[in-house]
């Protein structure tokens, strides 16, 4: 039978590659036979190559790309924040941090004092080690004197509530800022739930050199919370040995993260020295 | 670092890096596809960025398996098709000038991409580009959408018929249109500027018509009845 009735259709198929290999060889058979469908082929097969050839684009600018990483990672940014909130209202009631944050509260309560809202550079990189995830040079029990050895005078502060262990520690090659710098990395387990929270702790610091963000008075010492790119850190500086600590977690508020802070022994040392 | 026992965290790590490896490495082929539906380079950047941030949100409701080429242009045609066409006729009336403005956004860009050639060599690829994009422009949005599916992206009829939720048979007699009315007028700019002497310029309502249906489909079942009757 003549495939000249269909010819449009199997010329069009033929040309996409779309007809299955008994209908192709079908056709093929035919075109041999019959001029007029072989013209038509031949027609459709330069007006397709005329179209193909004009629709090649250019491809995507580069700046369209950095757009795009922008994007994701505000996206990535605004998605941790919601789980962050789920989790703080998940943390706050009765959970073992309920009794500590009550008695935290009265001193952040009365102590808020008006500060600049502009970070220090030292709190934007310190809280961007938190994301880098540089692995740790020592791990458990042996943090303690390796840090000693590498990093003295400055001791790992400990924190006071239960379940929260310290997992390690490294060095930052670069320090930060021309700081010499060590990044401490605890797990905080309540319940179920584990969250890391980081430590970058730098040396020859001066008391502003941890400036901006919501200053705090604890005691007689100043804690500060910044915002940096949506993730909360909390700063101290302690003036006795001019070291400077830079709390962040990914996980955690910064009413969680500040009463971790104030639960650790750093401000109860500071205050009996003075 | 072995220490991570965030899972959370580290999931959402993944699905980024997932995302980039999978997703991201069509980028090129996306602006293509939204450079030539939307006919100019600005709002095409527009669609792309939108399209993958859309994408970056339904991640998880991407097969892993399946075609992700195939989706992230379903996401793209959808996205042109609800917000951009709308988008853009409000802009028309608003702002007549911006047509001439997104006309230039097409030429810059194709100059950038072809600036180490020869300017003679730039000039005509210029004019051949502006002639591309007036002749989509005079293509239906359907037409369009089926003719750069199939020839910019090479999707085949099936994946077409899924991103357009059409059957093969309408995809088919859209892409045979599209590519008539698209050939004949790409033909005739040519002619009108002298770049091609050949052949007398089909008539666009001539490229567009045909006695024929195309469809494979109807093909096939004819066959197949036919090749019953005979056994």
């Amino acid at each position: 039978m003549s495939l000249c009735h269909s010819i449009e259709t199997l010329s069009m198929a033929f040309l996409d590659d779309e007809l299955a290999a008994e209908e192709r060889r079908e056709l093929e058979l035919h075109l041999l036979d019959c001029a007029s469908c072989r013209q038509l082929v031949d027609g459709e097969r330069a007006d397709l190559e005329l179209v193909r050839k004009a629709l090649v684009a250019p491809p995507a600018p580069a700046l369209l790309k950095a757009r795009i990483t922008r994007a994701l990672d505000a996206e990535d940014v605004a998605v941790a924040r919601r789980e962050r909130r789920r989790w703080s209202q998940w943390l706050l009631p009765g959970s073992a941090m309920a009794a500590a944050a009550a008695s935290i509260l009265v001193f952040v309560g009365l102590g808020a004092t008006p500060g600049s809202r502009e970070n220090s550079p030292f709190t934007r990189d310190a809280a961007k080690q938190e994301i880098h995830a540089l692995p740790l040079e020592v791990q458990g029990a042996s943090t303690g004197p390796w840090l000693r050895d590498h990093f003295a005078p400055v001791e790992p502060p400990q924190f006071t509530e239960p379940g929260i262990a310290l997992l390690g520690a490294r060095l930052l090659p670069n320090g930060i800022a021309n700081h010499d710098a060590a990044l401490l990395s605890y797990l905080v387990t309540i319940g179920a739930n584990r969250v890391t929270l980081t430590a970058v702790v730098l040396k020859d610091l001066r008391g502003d050199d941890l400036g901006g963000g919501q200053a705090y008075q604890v005691g007689n010492q100043i804690l500060r919370v910044h915002d940096t790119d949506g993730m909360p850190a909390v700063t101290y500086v302690d003036q006795g040995r001019n070291v400077g600590y830079v709390f962040t977690s990914e996980r955690l508020t910064a009413d969680e993260l500040i009463r971790l802070v104030v639960s650790t022994d750093l401000v109860a040392r500071a205050s009996q020295r003075r | 670092m072995a220490t991570g026992t965030d899972l959370r965290m580290l999931a959402a790590r993944e699905k980024r890096a997932e995302f980039e490896r999978q997703a991201l490495v069509h980028t090129d082929a996306l602006f293509g596809a939204a450079y030539r539906l939307t006919r100019n380079a600005r709002d095409a950047e527009d669609l792309v960025q939108d399209s993958l941030l859309r994408a970056y949100r339904f991640w998880d409701s991407f097969e892993q398996d399946s075609n992700c080429k195939a989706w992230l242009l379903r996401i793209v045609t959808n996205t042109f098709i609800n917000e951009y066409q709308r988008k853009k006729r409000s802009r028309e009336v608003l702002d007549a000038a911006s047509a001439e403005q997104d006309a230039t956004d097409g030429v810059l860009m194709h100059a950038e991409a072809t600036d180490r050639q020869s300017p003679e060599r730039t000039l005509l690829e210029r004019s051949v580009s502006d002639d591309v994009q007036r002749a989509l422009d005079g293509l239906p949005d359907d037409f369009r959408t089926a003719v750069v599916l199939c020839d910019v992206q090479g999707l085949s009829y099936k994946e077409i018929a899924d991103i357009m939720q059409t059957p093969v048979g309408t995809v088919m007699s859209r892409l045979f249109r599209g590519r008539k009315l698209l050939a004949a007028s790409l033909r005739e700019f040519a002619i009108a500027e002298g770049y091609v002497k050949t052949t007398a310029p089909k008539q666009l309502a001539e490229a567009g018509a045909t006695d024929q249906t195309i469809d494979l489909e109807k093909y096939r079942a004819a066959r197949s009845a036919r090749e019953g009757s005979h056994s």
